[in-house]
């Protein structure tokens, strides 16, 4: 960590000695009745230059060139006004304050709205969310937790800060939905780096595609894909953050980002800690204590093998704004992760001691964006990402614990160590994955005319992976066969606005092409030394879809979308697994799912001060050739006979229909409402049953209210409350219509509430927060019987310093 | 743990109701039918248990339900059995290993896999879908972990005995741990370990763990016990065998061999009760596995256990261990000779007490059905004249398949299986051993995809 910290203190020294400015800039504050006002535009009339007000409503304006101008200061519900200046010198700073008044005539007069960046791309076509981060990044909240709320999105959570999450949406999950940071996909940067690492204040927004993905984030999910902008950070600012709360858990967090004006001259950079015992109260069927005759007694237990630790860094150093470049930045990701694991994918009642994981990553990055290259409406971004990481799993110890994280005694007395050498019954293991990534994301979008626009995207991916156990023979591992994957995917896209930007519509073909390469070690002839055989699969197939969007009247939007999205083989699915029996499928065909959602948006309604939306999606999706395993895969395995996935005949279904509802009253209260409903089924038995282990309905509440000059004039003081309902579920499928014993699988109606408030004090600089989960401590599950952390409080300080 | 904050409850609830009440469905419990008990003297329950579909027709991954009907109604062909549909789900993730008592009245299960695993539990048959738990729950995951292989001993229904096996392969790195060329494989280990049960009261007896290795020969070229399973109590009860399969892998890459010399089957022979002193005795008569599948595959008869194996290249064998506990290689019982097939496979078997017995079978020329698996067919066979002969009177359907066949109810000299092709309704058959009469019994309402794993 220390080694961290001194790499970006230089980072930060270095640019300070560079160019002066060669430009003029205006800057200032924005005020209304003596309170700085966020989010207010200014503009300077006739040009492209303008900006926002940032928290602090103060605001800057760069690379002004000479001449006379037109500033205009706008802000929703306000009188805007405007003040014309002469800028005639050079590398001058002029300083405007501006204070607008609130607008009392609003009602009778015409408004012509600008959208939100969410409202802007809600309204595109695609189901999409977006989600803002602005105000739960001051709080206590993971970035799943963020997503939680988001209709259509269910994050399904092995435990407490750490733990495996698995991304549902719509009810797909696992592999159908791929996770991508700023396009490029999660899974590159390692466990040690994932949504749980991310702090929200590090996060821009979130993008939540439901079923259809534009071309632009191609990947092969028949789910959908969530995309997480993190910050651009071209504005000088320094974030920190500290706070701590129940089970010992501990997170940091601090990021900057400096630009000199000058010469477009960008630092950023960033770091994190995560720290948790995870251990907190669990009760339940399997958690219990056993005395050494074998019985019995329920207990309630502290988890005691569940600790999580990671940290990492990011730093990038380049130009942003510049003529040959909005960005070009070179960057360095490095991250590490520590996981206790507590239990496997049950709760059984031997819980694990000592078993735990550890990863780490090092990436180098390379970010180029350019509008306008060398003709007017032409523009690329280009992503390319590169490096090393691996992940160990550690199981060496045989001692039996109980739940009540003391060792188990058995029949005879004596202490028990399991037979198998390990808390996993698979034995002892020190297996080491190495894997180098890549990934490259590259696009290029023109822009015909103002109503027209083509997009050529390409997404490249490839691992090459290395497996090996220490505790095992060199011979052993020698003759490990290692699997390497490499996809690339293009897309074709064609944007078209008409009726006056009333109709949008974006059509996108996608190509996929993944080539698996698969190496088997042998003896040559004589024993003398190993050589690598080595086989080739390639899979190739073509997707294609659309989103369009129709504004009816300024408040009605229709939204319609399609694909035919495809998942593709995974690497043990076409070249199976020697050590589990699993025989290649070369001939294996992606798993693809016709998904369909059609949508409208009412809103935003503004009566006096009340302003509400109303938005409602109906989705469906249609899965085939699900790959899975064949019928008769048990008793061959049991035999040691040898096994191939295949494309399996019944296909899955799910249809349903997710709605929210938004309510602002005068900027002090917000409440949002949203709730998913869902059938997904597939045919068993001959009969279409739900999924099981996925539930159907959930339902979020949220409410925000703010209350301005509380106890300090200047001050804010907001108060958050969130309540999660989740349906009744059931993690096997319910064998008939009268039978019993079924409740042994049931997974009871589950509701949670969570409470917050935080403080922003005068300067705007500091912000604490505390926040209550799970007030009410109830027993909550995500997945199969795994229980969740109960009542938790969370203290969180944060210093924010913009414009140094 | 749950606190009474019914106000705050209400309150939350009229947060989040809404619009969707609509949505939301209320599963109505339906009432168990009661099934009238007629307790008449000579009359037992009898279990009949179904696995149903998972992801494919035939695979049982849907779970196991059970159903019990008096003996009476068992043999009643107008008596229709629908377990899954009005059947007790046995609380196991995968198919349960399900033992009966002697008598009918209560089923031991031990659950396979799964948060459960591992568990044992005991349950009062009360007719129809309603088993009622007896006894506490205790778990033997801690001995012999999640996915026990466990059968009781017929020792008047007083223990279960379940084993583990992992193996490890030892290798001489000729004192260079990074030169691979010069590494030599010695031999693979198997760590065995039994625990055995007191069903009657829920506790631990007792439980050992060994290492144990093939002879030189056999062991250096890569032959290993991969899996042991079917612990039998001998005659005299100072005595447990069990059940091993014998797997091999290539010595230079220490990869899985195909395509090998199968070694004599193979039995485990330990003392009883102190679980000690383990030896490997090896038949002169068959050759492949004696862990069988899911269903008891060796039996005590007249002072002898006679023992299926599977995978012989001759076609499965009955191998006799005598009272001496060495295999009894005078005794030759060649299925493939008996019933005249080639390949003959012994799925599940079953004797009564006159020395006769019910087998299932497949064979090298049986046609594949629904579920991948070739087709089934029962013989009645006679331990002392070493005889089968296929039954002819049930009737036999290309989808009938008993690959995950569980276990024949023993009443008498009277066996009690249950017939009916994936997917398809079928019957109760009760087979008279002294006789060889056929009785067609209760018919058996099937699933789609789900089949019937037996009767207890």
């Amino acid at each position: 960590m220390i080694r961290t910290f001194l790499f970006f203190t230089l980072l930060l020294i270095i640019p300070s000695m560079a160019m002066i400015a060669q430009e003029n800039s205006i800057s200032g504050t924005i005020t209304t009745s003596g309170e700085p006002l966020f989010g207010a535009s200014i503009v300077l009339k006739n040009t492209h230059l303008g900006t926002q007000s940032n928290l602090n409503g103060t605001y800057s304006i760069k690379k002004i060139p000479k001449g006379n101008y037109i500033v205009v200061v706008s802000y929703l519900g306000y009188q805007s006004i405007s003040k014309t200046i002469s800028i005639n010198k050079n590398r001058v700073n002029y300083k405007i304050d501006f204070t607008l008044q609130e607008d009392a005539k609003k009602l009778n007069e015409v408004i012509v709205k600008a959208k939100s960046k969410k409202t802007t791309l809600e309204t595109k076509g695609f189901a999409v969310s977006a989600i803002n981060t602005k105000e739960t990044s001051l709080r206590s909240i993971q970035t799943n937790e963020l997503l939680n709320t988001t209709v259509g999105v269910k994050i399904r959570q092995n435990g407490g800060l750490g733990s495996n999450v698995q991304y549902s949406l719509n009810g797909l999950s696992g592999r159908s939905v791929s996770i991508f940071i700023d396009g490029i996909p999660i899974s590159v940067y390692g466990s040690s780096f994932s949504l749980n690492s991310i702090p929200p204040s590090m996060i821009k927004n979130i993008e939540v595609y439901k079923g259809v993905v534009p071309g632009h984030l191609s990947s092969d999910a028949v789910g959908g894909a969530i995309n997480i902008i993190l910050q651009k950070g071209s504005q000088n600012n320094l974030n920190a953050s500290v706070s701590y709360g129940s089970f010992n858990t501990f997170q940091a967090n601090l990021n900057g980002a400096y630009r000199l004006d000058s010469s477009g001259f960008t630092v950023k950079a960033s770091a994190f800690y995560n720290y948790s015992d995870n251990d907190y109260k669990i009760s339940g069927r399997t958690i219990v204590d056993i005395a050494p005759n074998g019985v019995e007694t329920p207990i309630v237990a502290r988890r005691f093998n569940d600790a999580y630790r990671s940290n990492g860094a990011m730093a990038q150093i380049g130009f942003t704004n510049v003529k040959w470049a909005e960005q070009f930045l070179i960057g360095i990701t490095a991250s590490d992760e520590y996981n206790e694991v507590q239990h496997g994918t049950f709760v059984t009642k031997l819980p694990y001691k000592a078993r735990f994981l550890e990863s780490d990553a090092l990436l180098g990055n390379l970010k180029y964006q350019k509008k306008n290259l060398f003709i007017k409406g032409l523009d690329i971004n280009s992503n390319a990402v590169y490096g090393k990481r691996n992940r160990i799993i550690n199981d060496t110890v045989a001692q039996a614990y109980s739940w009540t994280g003391k060792r188990l005694v058995g029949f005879d007395g004596e202490y028990i160590d399991y037979i198998w050498g390990s808390q996993n019954e698979n034995g002892p293991t020190l297996a080491k994955i190495e894997r180098k990534v890549s990934s490259i994301r590259s696009g290029l979008s023109y822009a015909l005319s103002n109503n027209h626009k083509i997009l050529f995207n390409h997404v490249y991916s490839g691992v090459d992976r290395e497996d090996s156990d220490e505790l095992i023979s060199l011979l052993e591992n020698t003759f490990l066969q290692t699997s390497d994957l490499y996809k690339h995917i293009y897309s074709l896209s064609y944007e078209l606005k008409a009726f006056e930007e009333k109709f949008k519509l974006n059509a996108f073909g996608k190509y996929y092409l993944q080539t698996v390469k698969n190496t088997q070690p042998v003896f040559n002839n004589d024993n003398t030394q190993v050589i690598d055989e080595v086989y080739e699969s390639k899979v190739d197939y073509t997707g294609f879809g659309f989103a369009t969007s129709y504004i009816l009247t300024p408040t009605i939007t229709l939204l319609t979308s399609a694909e035919k999205a495809i998942r593709l083989p995974s690497e043990n699915e076409v070249f199976g697994d020697a050590g589990d029996n699993l025989l290649a499928n070369l001939t294996i065909k992606p798993e693809t799912s016709n998904n369909l959602n059609i949508g409208f948006r009412l809103g935003e309604f503004d009566i006096k001060k009340n302003g509400f939306t109303i938005a409602a999606n109906f989705f469906a999706r249609n899965i085939e050739n699900r790959i899975g395993l064949p019928a008769n895969a048990d008793g061959l395995r049991e035999s040691d006979e040898f096994v191939q996935y295949t494309n399996l005949k019944n296909t899955a279904e799910s249809k349903g229909v997710e709605a929210e509802f938004y309510y602002t009253y005068n900027n002090n209260l917000g409440f949002n409402f949203n709730a998913t409903h869902m059938s997904l089924t597939t045919v068993n038995s001959g009969v279409e049953s739900n999924v099981p282990n996925v539930p159907l309905t959930t339902m979020n509440a949220g409410l925000r209210y703010t209350v301005k000059d509380f106890i300090q004039s200047e001050s804010i003081l907001n108060l958050f409350y969130n309540a999660y309902y989740t349906d009744e579920f059931s993690f096997k499928f319910a064998a008939g219509t009268n039978t019993t014993g079924e409740d042994e699988f049931l997974i009871p109606k589950q509701i949670s509430h969570d409470f917050g408030v935080s403080y922003t004090f005068p300067k705007r600089n500091f912000v604490f927060s505390f926040d209550v989960k799970n007030i009410f401590d109830q027993d909550v599950y995500d997945n199969l019987s795994v229980q969740k952390p109960g009542r938790a409080f969370y203290l969180k300080m944060n210093y924010i310093i913009n414009n140094f | 743990m749950k606190r009474p904050l019914l106000t705050l409850k209400s309150f939350s609830l009229i947060i989040l109701v809404a619009s969707f009440m609509a949505s939301c469905s209320s599963d109505d419990n339906t009432p168990n039918p009661e099934k009238e008990k007629e307790e008449e003297t000579e009359s037992r329950w009898i279990t009949i248990a179904g696995a149903k579909m998972g992801d494919n027709p035939g695979d049982g991954n849907g779970g196991t339900l059970i159903y019990s009907v008096s003996s009476e109604d068992a043999k009643d062909p107008t008596v229709q059995i629908e377990p899954f549909n009005n059947g007790f789900v046995a609380p196991s993730n995968r198919t349960a290993r399900l033992q009966a008592s002697e008598d009918g009245n209560t089923i031991f299960n031990i659950s396979y896999a799964g948060d459960t695993g591992g568990n044992y539990t005991k349950y009062l048959a009360n007719g129809a879908n309603n088993f009622e738990q007896t006894g506490s729950e205790i778990s033997i995951a801690p001995y012999v972990g999640t996915a026990p292989r466990w059968i009781k001993l017929f020792d008047g229904d007083n223990t279960g005995a379940a084993v583990y096996v992992s193996t490890e392969h030892q290798v001489d790195d000729n004192g260079t741990p990074d030169n691979v060329t010069d590494d030599t494989y010695l031999y693979t280990n198997s760590s065995i370990g039994i625990v055995t049960l007191d069903l009657v009261d829920s506790k631990i007896n007792n439980f050992q763990e060994h290492v144990i290795t093939l002879n030189e020969e056999n062991a250096a070229a890569g032959y290993y016990i991969s899996r042991i399973d079917m612990p039998t109590l001998n005659k005299a009860g100072d005595k447990l065998y069990i059940g091993a399969r014998v797997s091999k892998i290539d010595p230079t890459t220490l990869e899985s061999d195909s395509n090998y010399e199968i070694l004599g089957s193979k039995t485990i022979v330990l003392d009883y009760p102190s679980l000690l002193n383990p030896t490997i005795i090896t038949s002169a008569v068959g050759h492949g596995n004696t862990n069988g599948y899911r269903s008891i595959n060796s039996f005590e008869y007249d002072g002898s256990v006679y023992q299926a194996n599977q995978s012989d290249p001759e076609g499965s064998h009955i191998l006799k261990i005598g009272a001496d506990n060495e295999y009894d290689d005078i005794y030759d019982f060649n299925l493939d000779n008996a019933l005249g097939v080639t390949g003959a496979y012994v799925l599940a078997w079953r004797p009564a007490t006159n020395g006769k017995a019910v087998l299932a079978y497949r064979h090298d020329g049986s046609v594949e059905g629904i579920s991948g698996r070739g087709e089934s067919y029962f013989a009645l066979v006679d331990l002392n004249a070493k005889t089968a002969t296929l039954i002819n009177d049930i009737p036999y359907d290309v989808d009938f398949e008993l690959f995950q066949y569980q276990s024949y109810a023993v009443n008498g000299t009277e066996i009690f299986l249950t017939q009916a092709p994936v997917g398809k309704n079928g019957n109760i058959y009760i087979i008279d051993t002294e006789t060889g009469i056929v009785t067609k019994g209760a018919e058996l309402v099937n699933a789609t995809g789900s089949h019937f794993i037996g009767a207890w």
